[in-house]
């Protein structure tokens, strides 16, 4: 669905060159830390930047000779930006409908309900949270084939977190093969929605794994001097050293297990494999 | 393009009370002042030049990234803002015409044929005005763009002011200068036509500079 070989994007020190892929009826994570490389991937996928190198394909198509009809297939939400605040959820209805063919008057005005969104205030009068609603809400109601959503979740709480997520779920559950690409700060959000997460650092992508597979095989195996010394390092991907000792993140949580009983193995969460990850050495 | 459309006449609904404004106070004018063709230029250029509002509407808040990653291609965008200021101008322009007309004849001060006489020399001239600011709007951004459309008008009179100039000092009979003693000699409707082929050329030309500037433009 979705295919970027090493996009290059040059900005004065930093150097954007990641590769991916976008797998029909995928949901997939991009993760990493604020300056790391997050929204300008999202922004050369959607040609809002000119890139200085490498593909990046969508429906099997270069996204710079992307047409109108192209685009109707996308969702997006973008963190930094949105519908002018200007203008209210009653003007924006009918410039959807005449953007979008397929966009579904009946089924967004029941989302905008739901979540409670007023119908004739500026969107420049909403509260973060309501920005938040209303971005997503747009992006799943006409039908596109991927959703492309960077921060979606940011400034919501908890409750409306777990409304929008459910959104996205009711989304991919709708329609065979349709995807989604999301960035978050909040890690929690992506274990429980992602299939696959890529995790890009300094412009790289420095971690690609299913979902399941990081929860069930990545840990963090905590170990003194003296233990580390001894520990078989050839599945430890980053040591980093602790007041008590090393704290070590393995691919091969079942292997330390069964060789190293005595030792404190904990399953890693995204949030620590990130720290480790970024923090650690090799 | 009709979805944008609508979006810049949604903005502008928005702004229904500037519009009553100068709506009013171009009727009060027409009512005082002796030249009522006056209200027309007036009008069109508030009018047409909400385009450039719109513009710095679209910018605003980094409005352009999530507006470019709807189904909208940069061309099509340029497009629309001419578009949008062409039916604006047009719009405003027709409403000023008929005030100017009928408090002129109603006042007796103006006849109508010498209304509309001055309304069709306002329109290319409007038209020319778009071609040159909407350019250095989406070049220059919101702030500095009106800056810069400023200056360029103010260069092109400091020009035409100085080659008179100095055609006057070395008295020679510029071939412009030429054009207009002979004007008199044409054909108005002639006139009227060339001005309004040359304003669309303008115009046409303008939009392409704009497509090139918005296809280099990163949000």
């Amino acid at each position: 669905m979705l295919k970027i070989e090493h996009l290059v994007k040059r900005y004065g020190d930093f150097t954007l060159d990641c590769s991916m892929e976008i797998k029909p009826g995928c949901i997939t994570g991009l993760v990493g830390q604020n300056g790391a490389g997050k929204s300008t991937t999202f922004k050369a996928i959607l040609g809002l930047i000119h890139r200085d190198g490498g593909k990046v394909e969508l429906f099997g198509k270069d996204v710079e000779k992307f047409s109108v009809k192209d685009k109707q297939k996308l969702g997006v939400v973008l963190s930094d930006s949105g519908f002018s605040g200007y203008l209210d959820i009653h003007d924006i209805i009918p410039v959807l409908t005449n953007l979008y063919d397929t966009f579904d008057r009946d089924f967004f005005m029941k989302q905008v309900q739901r979540f409670g969104l007023p119908i004739n205030k500026k969107i420049k009068e909403f509260s973060t949270g309501m920005k938040a609603k209303l971005k997503v809400i747009a992006a799943v109601s006409h039908q596109s084939e991927l959703l492309i959503l960077d921060e979606p979740t940011v400034g919501l709480d908890v409750i409306a977190r777990d409304e929008l997520l459910e959104l996205l779920r009711e989304y991919m559950e709708a329609k065979e093969k349709r995807s989604i690409l999301i960035s978050s700060h909040i890690s929690g959000d992506l274990e429980s929605l992602c299939d696959e997460l890529y995790m890009i650092h300094d412009g790289k992508m420095i971690l690609h794994e299913d979902t399941d597979v990081l929860l069930s095989d990545y840990a963090v195996i905590k170990v003194s001097s003296s233990q580390y010394a001894e520990l078989d390092k050839q599945y430890i991907l980053r040591h980093k050293k602790e007041s008590f000792g090393y704290s070590c993140l393995t691919n091969q949580r079942g292997y330390y297990l069964e060789n190293y009983p005595g030792a404190v193995i904990e399953k890693a969460a995204v949030d620590e494999l990130i720290t480790m990850m970024i923090r650690g050495d090799v | 393009m009709k979805g944008l459309l609508i979006k810049d006449m949604k903005l502008m609904l928005n702004q229904k009370r500037f519009f009553v404004t100068i709506g009013f106070i171009a009727v009060m004018m027409a009512a005082v002042v002796k030249d009522t063709s006056f209200i027309i230029s007036y009008m069109t250029v508030l009018g047409a030049m909400f385009t450039i509002s719109t513009i710095s509407y679209d910018e605003f808040d980094n409005g352009n990234a999530f507006l470019f990653s709807l189904p909208v291609t940069r061309a099509r965008y340029v497009l629309e803002k001419y578009g949008f200021g062409v039916i604006i101008g047009i719009s405003c322009w027709l409403f000023s015409v008929l005030v100017a007309a009928a408090i002129g004849e109603m006042r007796k001060i103006m006849p109508v044929r010498d209304t509309l006489l001055i309304a069709v020399e306002v329109l290319p001239v409007i038209l020319i005005l778009l071609a040159v600011i909407i350019p250095f709007q989406l070049k220059f951004g919101a702030e500095k763009g009106r800056i810069v459309s400023v200056a360029a008008i103010g260069a092109v009179v400091v020009v035409f002011i100085f080659t008179e100039k100095a055609a006057e000092i070395l008295n020679i009979d510029l071939e412009l200068a030429a054009l207009i003693d002979h004007a008199a000699e044409w054909n108005w409707g002639m006139i009227a036509a060339a001005a309004m082929a040359l304003a669309l050329v303008l115009l046409l030309l303008s939009a392409k500079i704009s497509i090139r500037i918005m296809e280099k433009k990163e949000f």
